[in-house]
């Protein structure tokens, strides 16, 4: 299809990793790159395509990740298993949201994703009985591929790779389908959309939960992969701000845009941690400060993220060309 | 009901504080449209600035304050010129992450200066009590409500009665009249933005007594802003007093009823409810949350 070789070159470098490289340390950082994307572009659904720009979805992330490490631990059930509850469980939250993003616009639905967020985390922290309450959750190591405990990092590439281009081609449906594009115009003018017979509500809502669920899902791979589940860390504000950065870096409403923004985050992330931690991990907060001050750079001259920009510079050149 | 008079007195004392905080959100919010979510680091810097003062310079926090007024409101009019100014003709998805990117920088500055451990201003009359009645107050949370009450009498005392006041009230009633009457509303943008920036500075100076900082502080204080600015209606000074009040209320009957650990799921259910039910707020026009503006 036109316009995609970009993203066939992304995946298929990232599918060639683990074939060619064995280091630890880099199959690593391959992992959560894609893992990262995969969730900015879960984000992206919501935050790009309908327009609904949330800083609370770090709460449907941690409901997947709990629904996995819980179900796990408490009754010995599949991650797969919690993966698909956790999803379910995210929907309906998602639907509730949905409908909420009906009366609120702009400010207004973030603040409300962030009380969302904030309850969830105060629960996951405060419910002992159930949560564990402020000392997270180990998620036991079960050999296997039912039960995720796989040791072989090259085997999780390929489990997040999958759920990247899964995401991706979600995202590329949207940018080419007659839903994407009603989606688009409810977005840009709602009211001139709903004129047309263009179902605003529904898709909305659809959109939104969708992106809630797959949020979760994730979230439930997340924490197969890193093994320990921590409240403030899984609910946090922070992790929602990353989630939306990382597409808004990238190109907000673009299909590759969140991978190419989380593999910009999570790289520099990586760097700077490898090479400050140990002596002076309080510099780990230089590295967030450049991200601070980025953000607030690329929106005052690429607000549209890195993909649009680029873009626009290539076609630019070809066009000069003939034209003068 | 021997509690009563304690409840009451901690309720009107906390809820002065949020007052001072909500209020200068309140007011970016009327008159620039943008929801700072910034808010809450320049809480935070407040904070600092009063334990550096003391830990460096053996300065109380009451001199502190006084001493950094212009300091604070500088920083505030800097941030504008550097950061907000260039959006402020944007969307708001732009506004807000750009706040957003403010906020992330902010709390890592202070990370890196003063690392992720509490600190805290032990002043002299840290454990100084006053006795009201059957009531017991702290002494330092005492003068925090004083001046808070004042700042926040001196700003609704501006806006109602100075010219710049009214210009500022004109700007945020419609900003494309209020050019065409010959007001500069970049300056009214960036008086604004210093106003609320010092208020919630002012906030932080004088909480520095009373709690411990750390680089994220702001968030917990900013959350309690956002449910009482939204309450009282975005943009509404008024309204944001009174639902500083009601939150503070809330919060103090909450955390006597079923215990401090559950107390913020309170509030947060009573900012969703409110967002569901009413998400103009207690005085708001109706609908002005569903245009967005």
């Amino acid at each position: 299809m036109k316009g995609t070789w970009p993203a066939v070159v992304f995946f298929s470098l990232a599918a060639f990793g683990p074939v060619v490289v064995r280091d630890a340390f880099l199959l690593d950082g391959l992992i959560l790159i894609l893992l990262w994307g995969a969730t900015a572009a879960a984000w992206n659904v919501a935050g790009g395509y309908a327009g609904q720009v949330s800083l609370g979805h770090a709460a449907f992330f941690g409901l997947g990740a709990y629904s996995a490490a819980l179900l796990g631990t408490r009754w010995g059930l599949s991650p797969w298993i919690g993966l698909l509850v956790g999803a379910v469980l995210a929907t309906a939250f998602g639907f509730v949201l949905g409908f909420l993003s009906n009366r609120l616009r702009g400010p207004y639905f973030v603040l409300a994703t962030i009380a969302f967020s904030q309850v969830l985390l105060i629960v996951g922290s405060r419910w002992r009985g159930f949560t564990a309450g402020s000392e997270g959750i180990p998620v036991p190591f079960r050999p296997g591929f039912w039960t995720l405990g796989i040791a072989d990092k090259r085997v999780w590439v390929v489990i997040v790779l999958a759920l990247a281009v899964f995401l991706y081609l979600i995202e590329l449906y949207l940018e080419r389908s007659r839903r994407g594009y009603q989606l688009a115009a409810v977005r840009e003018d709602e009211d001139a959309a709903l004129s047309l017979g263009v179902p605003a509500l529904r898709l909305k809502v659809a959109a939104i939960a969708a992106s809630a669920a797959l949020t979760a899902v994730s979230g439930a791979l997340w924490a197969q992969y890193v093994g320990f589940v921590d409240p403030f860390y899984v609910f946090s504000v922070d992790l929602s701000i990353r989630f939306a950065l990382a597409a808004i870096l990238g190109g907000i409403g673009t299909p590759l845009g969140p991978f190419l923004g989380a593999t910009l985050i999570t790289t520099l992330e990586t760097y700077l941690r490898a090479s400050f931690g140990g002596i002076g991990a309080g510099l780990v907060g230089i590295y967030l400060i450049i991200y601070g001050a980025a953000l607030v750079v690329m929106m005052r001259f690429a607000p549209q993220g890195l993909v649009p920009w680029i873009g626009e510079r290539l076609r630019r050149r070809p066009v000069a060309g003939p034209a003068s | 009901m021997h509690a009563l008079p304690q409840l009451i007195v901690s309720t009107i004392l906390l809820g002065g504080i949020y007052a001072l905080i909500a209020v200068g959100l309140t007011l970016i919010f009327g008159v620039m449209r943008v929801v700072n979510f910034a808010h809450g680091e320049f809480l935070m810097l407040g904070m600092y600035l009063a334990f550096w003062a003391f830990a460096l310079l053996r300065l109380d926090p009451y001199v502190t304050l006084v001493l950094s007024l212009p300091l604070i409101f500088g920083f505030g009019w800097l941030s504008y010129r550097m950061v907000m100014r260039p959006v402020i003709h944007a969307s708001h998805n732009v506004q807000i992450f750009t706040t957003v990117g403010l906020s992330i920088a902010l709390q890592n500055v202070a990370l890196v200066l003063w690392s992720a451990d509490s600190q805290f201003v032990r002043t002299g009359y840290y454990t100084v009590v006053v006795r009201l009645g059957t009531a017991v107050l702290n002494l330092a949370q005492l003068i925090a409500f004083a001046v808070a009450v004042l700042t926040t009498a001196a700003l609704f005392a501006f806006m109602r009665w100075s010219y710049t006041g009214k210009v500022m009230r004109a700007t945020a009633q419609d900003r494309a009249v209020a050019s065409l009457m010959g007001i500069d509303t970049g300056r009214v943008f960036a008086l604004t933005w210093a106003v609320g920036v010092t208020c919630v500075g002012v906030a932080g100076v004088l909480l520095a007594p009373i709690y411990p900082v750390y680089p994220t502080v702001g968030l917990q204080f900013v959350l309690i802003a956002y449910v009482a600015v939204v309450l009282g209606g975005l943009g509404d000074m008024a309204g944001a007093l009174l639902a500083s009040l009601i939150v503070a209320a809330v919060e103090v009957i909450g955390s006597y009823v079923i215990g401090t650990a559950w107390k913020e799921v309170l509030y947060l259910l009573l900012f969703i409810g409110i967002l569901v039910v009413r998400p103009a707020g207690l005085f708001g026009q109706r609908g002005a949350e569903a245009i967005g503006t």
